[in-house]
């Protein structure tokens, strides 16, 4: 596809995705669909630039999610602005991602992989003890509640996500990412600094799962217990977009959290828990028999056909 | 005084158990170069089998421990065959590493849901005639439960060493674990000794699971926890170093136990966390490595 | 394959100096129990082409891993253009100047040939100031190594001499002074072989100094002008081919193995 092609493509679902809201009722469900897609996508581009283009296996992306979510939720009742609570929330996401990152990136992938794990780990354990009750904003908070905004705010992070991961993969750091991915060491003694690539990317990931999670918190205002917002369900659902939509592929990620979404709107309510298994089951068999996600494969089977039909 | 000494009991009973915990973990990634993060999980199911055959037949829970590591070494095995062996088509071993951390998430968030389904998400213990039971030792109080997970500990690690430096299949494992090609060159049937290696780690994470619900407690979301002991255990002894494990365990346990008498006991994760990412820092290679 | 004087290669020469260029002293490096090099010392002079041989497992790998800085020495030093890289990280000596080929190729095989040459041309010594400075100067030197032609989306599907060319692609991006290719020849039929040899000659005119590893004696002897053999991790000999090539001791060394011209 030539590339104004695509872009006009874009332009076109983003017009739609900003005008429709406004002149037709689309009922809070379908919105509240839509806002969970927006995370959905935020997240699975945090966890796709570590995990696809860099190649390093973030087990513990909601460690990032949460700790924003909590941050931004606290500040946002503390009386801060939104605007102003979601972007600090990003930022301890970012203090957070140096803390891991910085002593478990110069070493072997697994350890990255184990110590983003225990990160999220332990975050959820502290933040279970600490915060042993409910909490939710203020009722003036939920009385002037309305999806509208957050609808809006959700997809410009979204075009936001998709902007800079799209920027910095046409960069020299996204050139580095790549190689290191594809072999570190080659990528190594070809002068690339490959713990500072690392590092920035992670970083950069940091910001983006905190974007996610300060939306989060914007959308949900209260919490039966907080820690939920560092359950590994949300580590396992941005995985579960990027491989099945396609790692280290821009478009992946949106087109995986949409199948994910859908089904999910499918399926949990027919077959309650055992959908999570069935979700668990296509995973494992993506990663096996599909590397290059469903995009991928759909790429590939065009090439087959093409070169049969030569 | 005793307080001392109750505290380093405490953290000898939990430190065996912590050995216990990284053997079978680092049984697979020493010798396959896989890592397993769905280990937590087995560990879970394990006692959760133990669990069940106590509840439905009055079975002693270490009476089972034969069953469970049946049940759990054909478990090990399908993970082999199902899930890992299919990733051996990968040539270079990083590529290996990172898909083997991808699919085996994949298994625990599987594992977890199946369990959860199964036994609900609450917390399960066992409780028999002697679980209170208590001996004096040095004036604290050293639980019968905790002796018995204590020995067993220390019985398969000891078995497990046996295994691999007193067998032939033992010596077929340490070739594999050098240098796979060379292995199948030499007449080593490298798949089946990954395949048994397999069924052996999953037989004594079901092992450390019965200890667990027999002493502590277990619910289907501590997998992921116990992973993480497994991994510090492993960082602490030193990749590949399944002899350290043991000592390892100790040291862990004690830590934490003696933590516990300055932080609540709530804590003991992030202390973890904080000593993984301390060994990794400064002693990248374990604690027992020598030289560089 | 040609490689007509190009503007890029040339850059990296410095006429009129005399130097050498890299001097390794006294470097032992153990695995485990084994020596894999011990106490090995050479000096490289600007513009040679060094063919370094010695039977399987005499520590050529790694003498190479050691001089572009993947591993690190026990003891010994090793100095490039009189600076000391013996502490120096692989990715700080190759903006050094010295960049290597693998024993195994090991293109970056998810990304395509252009992308793989322009990371050599971004991170390499004096790298391009703009990506779009780099990617023009890649395809500059794919065509010079003859992959301009090569249409695939990731190099991992191109065959086996192609993914060799691409590698040397890659190391020459980075601008070297000095280039370590090791066993390009391996599994190369006799006009690969043949444009694999002109490949290396242009290079070296281009004012790029070489240490080639190969098996292929013939190939060898034939296009270095100096010739080191290592054995069991040590220097037993350092000369012309024809002066190697009668050293009793290197006889002794490939004794049972093909006679050597």
């Amino acid at each position: 596809m030539a590339h104004w092609k695509k872009l006009s493509i874009l332009t076109l679902i983003l017009a739609l995705l900003a005008i429709v809201p406004l002149v037709m009722e689309l009922g809070s469900n379908v919105m509240n669909v839509m806002v969970t897609l927006f995370i959905y996508i935020i997240l699975a581009q945090s966890w796709n630039l570590i995990g696809g283009y860099t190649g390093q296996v973030n087990l513990g992306i909601v460690a990032f999610f949460g700790i924003s979510a909590m941050v931004t939720h606290f500040l946002w009742k503390a009386g801060a602005p939104i605007y102003l609570a979601i972007p600090t929330g990003s930022l301890s996401s970012v203090v957070l991602a140096a803390l891991i990152g910085l002593p478990t990136l110069r070493l072997r992938g697994m350890y990255f992989a184990v110590g983003t794990l225990a990160l999220a780990q332990a975050a959820q354990t502290i933040v279970a003890n600490i915060f042993t009750r409910s909490v939710s904003m203020p009722g003036s908070f939920s009385a002037t509640y309305s999806l509208m905004p957050r609808y809006y705010l959700g997809l410009i992070m979204v075009v936001i996500a998709i902007t800079v991961v799209y920027v910095i993969t046409r960069t020299k750091i996204g050139l580095a990412m790549v190689a290191i991915r594809d072999d570190e060491q080659a990528a190594q003694v070809t002068g690339v600094r490959v713990f500072k690539y690392k590092v920035i990317a992670f970083l950069i990931s940091g910001i983006l799962a905190g974007l996610a999670g300060g939306l989060y918190a914007y959308v949900r205002l209260s919490f039966w217990q907080i820690s939920i917002v560092f359950s590994p369900s949300w580590t396992f659902d941005a995985l579960l977009a990027v491989v099945i939509g396609g790692a280290g592929t821009l478009a992946g990620p949106v087109i995986g959290s949409v199948f994910l979404v859908v089904i999910s709107e499918i399926f949990a309510n027919t077959l309650g828990q055992a959908h999570l298994i069935l979700f668990g089951l296509l995973f494992i068999l993506v990663v096996i028999y599909f590397p290059y996600g469903l995009i991928g494969s759909v790429d590939r089977i065009h090439q087959l056909i093409t070169r049969v039909r030569k | 005084m005793n307080a001392v000494i109750q505290t380093i009991l405490i953290g000898i009973v939990i430190g065996a158990l912590y050995g216990l915990v990284g053997l079978g973990f680092g049984l697979i990634m020493g010798v396959m170069k896989f890592v397993n993060i769905a280990h937590g999980s087995f560990i879970i199911i394990g006692g959760y089998i133990a669990y069940w055959v106590f509840t439905l037949w009055g079975v002693d829970p270490f009476l089972s421990i034969p069953a469970v590591m049946f049940v759990m070494f054909f478990m090990g095995l399908i993970l082999y065959r199902l899930v890992l062996s299919p990733l051996l088509k990968y040539p270079r071993a990083e590529m290996r590493i990172d898909k083997s951390l991808l699919v085996t998430f994949g298994v625990t968030w599987i594992l977890d849901n199946v369990v959860t389904m199964l036994w609900t998400s609450d917390t399960r213990s066992i409780v028999t005639a002697y679980t209170g039971t208590t001996f004096n030792v040095f004036g604290a109080r050293l639980g019968l439960t905790g002796l018995i997970g204590l020995v067993i500990a220390v019985l398969v690690a000891v078995a497990l060493q046996l295994l691999l430096t007193r067998t032939y299949f033992g010596k077929h494992v340490r070739a594999a674990t050098e240098d796979s090609g060379a292995a199948s060159l030499s007449g080593v049937n490298v798949q089946r000794t990954y395949l048994i290696s397999c069924g052996i780690a999953a037989a004594m994470a079901g092992v450390a699971g019965v200890v667990i619900v027999s002493c502590y407690s277990i619910a289907p979301s501590m997998g992921l926890s116990w992973l993480l002991t497994a991994m510090v255990v492993i960082v602490l002894a030193g990749e590949g170093n399944i002899a350290y494990m043991l000592p390892a365990g100790l040291i862990l346990g004690l830590i934490q136990a003696i933590s516990t008498l300055f932080i609540s006991c709530a804590y003991q994760q992030p202390i973890s966390l904080i000593i993984f990412i301390l060994v990794l820092m400064f002693k990248p290679n374990g604690l027992f490595a020598r030289g560089r | 394959m040609r490689l007509s004087s190009p503007s890029i290669l040339r850059s990296a020469f410095r006429d009129g100096v005399i130097m050498s260029l890299l001097e390794v002293e006294n470097v032992s490096k153990h695995f485990g129990g084994v020596m894999a090099v011990n106490n090995v010392s050479l000096t490289l002079d600007q513009g040679e082409i060094v063919g370094l041989i010695g039977p399987n497992g005499a520590g050529k790998s790694t003498l190479f891993n050691l001089i572009s800085g993947v591993i690190k020495p026990d003891t010994g030093a090793i100095r490039f253009e009189t600076r000391d890289i013996t502490p120096t990280a692989p990715d700080r000596v190759c903006q050094y100047g010295i960049a290597r080929t693998f024993q195994l190729v090991r293109p970056f095989n998810q990304l395509s040939p252009l992308q793989n040459v322009m990371v050599g041309r971004v991170y390499g010594s004096a790298p391009a100031k703009t990506m779009k400075q780099a990617r023009h100067e890649s395809e500059e030197i794919l065509s010079l190594t003859g992959l301009a032609d090569k249409k695939v989306r990731m190099a991992g599907m191109l065959g086996l001499v192609d993914r060799k060319r691409l590698e040397i692609a890659r190391a020459l991006a980075t601008r070297p002074k000095l280039l370590l290719l090791d066993e390009m020849m391996t599994g190369l039929n006799l006009t690969e072989m043949a444009a694999a040899i002109a490949l290396i000659k242009g290079i070296r005119d281009s004012g790029i100094t070489l240490i080639v590893v190969e098996h292929v004696m013939k190939v060898i002897m034939g296009i270095s002008d100096r010739i080191i053999v290592l054995n069991v991790g040590e220097k037993i000999a350092d000369g012309s081919p024809r002066k190697v090539a009668n050293n009793r001791k290197v006889i002794e060394a490939y004794l049972g193995e093909k006679p050597l011209c």
